[in-house]
């Protein structure tokens, strides 16, 4: 019996065809290096025919796993942090309007793609929790509602209320804010940094001291805009110009403005000082502050687990040219789906419940992440931690949710990668520029 | 599987029911052994056996079919109805039952192999991507949905749905901010005394008419909730306060409403959209609804372009670009990864091939590992191993040496680390074919070149290598197909890296066609687009097509020769 060899061989090939034509999303999970590549018509065995015409039912092609909806009246989607918090406030919620409610546990890199994808298909949720920057893909794609905050908007920080205002229009209930701020291993570092050039000045003498490995662990691989920012907002730069209401204008491209071109400038000097350069992974960032041999490391709350016990304090980021920096700040919020099966109880869960003081305590107490409600905001800032992560968040600027930052990420990360390699800093920049500007003309 | 393994014994004790010289089948025969043979089976068991098959296969065809209809997925319904009509055809009639040989072929083609192609060639000619995902119905339906907007600074008040239990009215108590209420329904606004309301929270009644509707009951009737609304006068409105544009008060969620405005209304006739305040006229063009002047709505949706994706490919100074760049280094990225694997593979072949080696088949187990581990893991371990300043390797050697970053001669030394771990990654798939292939070349033929007179190298020239390329030469051009498309190796070794400088779009030194694809369709410009990212791909597919027919050609005259 051979026939199951003859399968073996048909699968990859058929998978390579996929991968070649298809998504070329799935390239990345493509696991077979050197497909055996048979003749793919080959005979068969009679029984298998079966079961592929099934299998090949996601018409929209791309997303590999489909998750099916839950059967309730209420499906929340949420990740596997956030979805045992929102469990038994659902099901009281439910119990208290006699509904069913369901809270399903979904990856939170699969829930965006998800929601556009099976949404419209009516196998999606209804309320969701997500990313602000998500915002700007599904505002667009049309599958997510706008939510009107009721005039409570004032009882949010502002950064967060911006947010998830996408182009004029709030679409939802912000809980939790994230940011990068300044992680000082107090050991090497007993003083806080002030400015950059304190910053550089004591890295440099802990790495010629022998002490340290790097003067500050900051993180790039090749190039990190998001890690990057609060340099470029110091020096008085900027990525997309903002109106009063705090939407981005994608026909606003500030990174080759006068702040800009500064911000190049010194990351010039930075590269030629040897503090930043490409070769610094997370990997890198986590090995070398965690085991004490960086006396800085510039990095998130979601880094802080894996710092072992080397003795650190949380600091706002250190000023440039005098100025106070804004790193981007992400917003994690409660969303509903433009295709809620039921979205008169899905807008009321969210406003009316998920809004209150003790619930976003209780998210706060999972996530580790200040909250958006300044009420509870205020209420966790014995946290030195929390605090730290506050106090550098308080001049940050929201991520872009707007589309036209894709075009960012890339551009700009390899602008940074020229500098490293020692490219002329102000030239990196502006083609950067000129770069997202012609893909936001093509586009 | 049944019939031909019992069709010897149905030779034995039944005559076999082959009609004789004129045609006419033995008296004997019994009814039920014709029935069997015109059904195309042997015997009574293969009959037995082949319906049971049939039944099987006819049973999880209905099984696919209740699940597929109400989730109206047609194209995987008219897909499992062809097919299990094809088996029921071909196994019921003796003519056509040879056919069973290829039909799971067949289907497994057509599922696996066509059907994608068409699909991705067909989206290769619509908008599909960010902005456009959803149908035309579901657009003007959230167009039209999110067109009642709630103005800044409107009246927004506490609100409790009620409904009257004797014909099923709905109504709003509601609550302004100074703390006046109001009934509305919908006739309009009314404003309300103590006397009206008896009782306190859930069991408030109101003109002893209207109760509170529960959130179970509002979920029940929730479009009539949803698009419930209360028109209001100009003399309502100016005793709120509210600007000339307030026409209604509508539901916002169980406990709140608020005066809003509905600008856009969708003309079935036509197919336009009008917006009321400023009389413009909306018209579907490519999947976006545009006014004259040019602003559109949001969202758009799917929608065939014709050959847009394609003239963009083709034409966008954009994309043309680096094009022409990343377009020779993918063939060479193919060519020399086949190539430096395939030499490699055979040398490790042929001198494990001789017996002289001990440990044969211990040394060819450990060759077969780095095929034999997934390639998206081991290609993050290499990008690992040579990082610049913390990669083992540079760090063993105290070298510095930028192997996948430095930008100088076009990145001639990422575009070779790349070789090189491609070389890693493949070079086992190689060596075992290699192999397999040389144990079936007879060893009398490279003797007898040798006792002609030959030297080692001209019977590996003249005897065994084109002996083996006869053998391996599909699987050469299979692994240039594949490789032209190894987004793995590229992407997760440095992502495309490092940076060409002077680009209109960012590109890398080491992008081939599909990553460089990528970046375009899925990391530039705004959102996704599949759109693109089809249209690429059926650029991609034609052209491996083409160069693996020609490969097959040339294949085809070596196997002519020997």
């Amino acid at each position: 019996m051979t026939s199951w060899r003859k399968w073996l061989a048909v699968v990859p090939t058929a998978a390579l065809v996929l991968t070649a034509c298809g998504g070329t999303e799935q390239a990345a999970e493509e696991p077979t290096d050197e497909p055996t590549a048979e003749e793919p018509a080959e005979p068969v065995e009679e029984e298998p025919a079966e079961e592929e015409p099934a299998e090949e039912e996601p018409a929209e092609g791309d997303e590999g796993e489909e998750i099916a909806r839950a059967d309730a009246d209420l499906v929340i989607w949420a990740d596997d942090t956030r979805a045992p918090i929102l469990e038994p406030l659902a099901e009281e919620f439910g119990q208290a309007e006699g509904i069913s409610v369901a809270v399903q546990e979904v990856p939170f890199d699969q829930i965006r793609d998800l929601v556009s994808v099976q949404g419209p298909a009516g196998q999606g949720p209804d309320v969701f929790i997500g990313a602000h920057d998500w915002l700007g893909e599904l505002a667009e794609n049309g599958v997510v509602e706008p939510l009107d905050l009721g005039g409570a908007e004032g009882e949010y920080l502002d950064v967060a209320v911006q947010a998830f205002n996408y182009d004029g229009t709030n679409y939802g209930l912000p809980y939790s804010i994230e940011n990068i701020a300044l992680v000082r291993n107090t050991e090497l570092a007993p003083e806080p940094a002030e400015t950059l050039e304190d910053m550089v000045e004591v890295g440099l003498a802990a790495v010629e001291a022998g002490d340290a490995d790097l003067p500050v662990a900051w993180q790039q691989d090749p190039g990190d805009p998001f890690h990057n920012y609060w340099v470029v907002t110091g020096a008085g730069g900027y990525v997309f110009g903002q109106d009063d209401a705090g939407s981005y204008d994608a026909d606003d491209v500030g990174i080759d403005s006068e702040g800009g071109l500064r911000a190049a400038e010194i990351f010039g000097e930075l590269a030629d000082q040897g503090v930043v350069n490409s070769d610094v992974t997370y990997d890198v960032m986590i090995d070398t502050f965690g085991s004490g041999r960086a006396p800085f490391a510039i990095t998130g709350p979601w880094a802080l687990g894996d710092f072992g016990d080397v003795d650190f304090e949380v600091e706002p980021l250190p000023q440039v040219d005098g100025n106070d920096p804004g790193p981007f700040v992400g917003v994690q919020g409660v969303m509903v789906s433009a295709f809620a099966e039921n979205s008169l109880a899905a807008t009321t869960f969210v406003l009316d419940y998920l809004g209150q003081e003790e619930v976003q305590l209780e998210l706060y107490e999972a996530g580790g992440r200040p909250p958006a409600l300044v009420s509870a905001f205020e209420s966790v800032q014995d946290d030195p931690v929390i605090a730290g992560f506050g106090a550098a968040g308080e001049t940050g600027r929201p991520m872009p949710a707007i589309p036209e930052m894709g075009a960012v990420w890339e551009a700009w990360t390899a602008a940074y990668q020229n500098i490293f390699s020692g490219n002329d800093p102000e030239a990196a920049f502006q083609e950067a520029a000129d770069q997202i500007r012609t893909a936001i003309d093509a586009g | 599987m049944s019939t031909q393994q019992t069709a010897g014994r149905g030779a034995g004790t039944a005559p076999r029911p082959a009609g004789g010289p004129n045609g006419r089948r033995p008296a004997r025969e019994s009814f039920a052994d014709r029935l069997a043979a015109r059904l195309g089976s042997n015997s009574l068991i293969g009959l037995f056996g082949k319906l049971v098959f049939l039944g099987v296969v006819n049973g999880m065809g209905l099984y696919a079919v209740s699940t597929l209809l109400p989730a109206r997925a047609w194209t995987p319904l008219a897909v499992v109805l062809i097919a299990t009509i094809a088996i029921d055809v071909v196994y019921l009639s003796k003519r056509t039952l040879p056919l069973k040989f290829l039909i799971p072929g067949t289907i497994a083609l057509l599922v696996f192999q066509v059907y994608p192609v068409l699909y991705t060639a067909y989206i290769g000619f619509t908008n599909y991507g960010t902005g456009n995902v959803l149908t035309q119905e579901q657009a003007v339906g959230r167009i039209l949905a999110t067109s009642t907007r709630v103005p800044e600074d409107a009246t927004r008040f506490r609100s409790t749905p009620l409904v009257d239990d004797a014909d099923g009215t709905l109504a709003l108590l509601l609550t302004d901010p100074d703390g006046d209420v109001f009934l509305g329904t919908e006739a309009g606004l009314e404003p309300l005394t103590d006397a009206d309301v008896a009782g306190e929270g859930r069991d408030i009644t109101v003109r002893e008419r209207f109760r509170p509707l529960t959130l179970g009951e509002a979920q029940q009737r929730e479009d009539e909730v949803l698009a419930f609304s209360v028109p209001i006068t100009d003399a309502d409105a100016a005793d709120l306060e509210e600007g000339a544009a307030a026409d209604a008060i509508t539901v916002q969620t169980f406990t709140t409403a608020a005066v809003s405005v509905t600008a856009l209304e969708y003309d079935e006739g036509t197919g336009t959209i009008l917006d009321t305040t400023t009389g413009l006229v909306y018209e579907p063009v490519m999947g976006t609804y545009t006014a004259e002047d040019g602003s559109t709505l949001r969202p758009g949706f799917r929608d065939v372009v014709g050959f847009t994706n394609y003239q963009q490919v083709l034409t966008s100074p954009a994309i043309r670009g680096p094009f022409l760049r990343v377009f020779v280094w993918t063939f060479a990225f193919a060519f020399l990864s086949m190539l430096t694997t395939f030499v490699m593979g055979l040398a490790l072949a042929m001198a494990l091939n001789d017996p002289r080696i001990k440990g044969r088949r211990f040394t060819r187990s450990l060759l077969i590992i780095p095929y034999a581990l997934p390639s998206f893991m081991t290609a993050l371990i290499w990008r690992g191993l040579l990082n610049q300043s913390f990669g083992p390797i540079n760090r063993m050697f105290d070298w510095s040496v930028p192997w996948l970053s430095s930008q100088a001669f076009a990145g001639a030394l990422p575009k070779f680390s790349i070789l090189l771990v491609n070389l890693w990654l493949g070079f086992g798939y190689m060596f075992l074919i290699n192999t397999g292939a040389l144990q079936a070349i007879p060893s009398d033929l490279t003797e007898a070149a040798r006792v002609d007179g030959a030297s080692g190298w001209q019977a590996f020239r003249n005897v065994t290598l084109p002996l083996l390329l006869v053998a391996v030469g599909p699987l050469l051009i299979a692994s240039f197909a594949f490789n032209f498309n190894n987004f793995n190796v590229v992407y997760l070794l440095t992502g495309g890296g490092p940076p060409i400088g002077g680009t209109p779009t960012p590109a890398g030194h080491t992008d081939i066609l599909i990553s460089y694809s990528y970046r375009l369709a899925f990391e530039s410009g705004r959102g996704q687009d599949f759109g693109l990212a089809a249209a690429v791909s059926s650029i991609i597919f034609v052209l491996v097509a083409v160069f693996s027919y020609i490969g097959f050609k040339r294949t085809a005259v070596l196997e002519e020769i020997n």
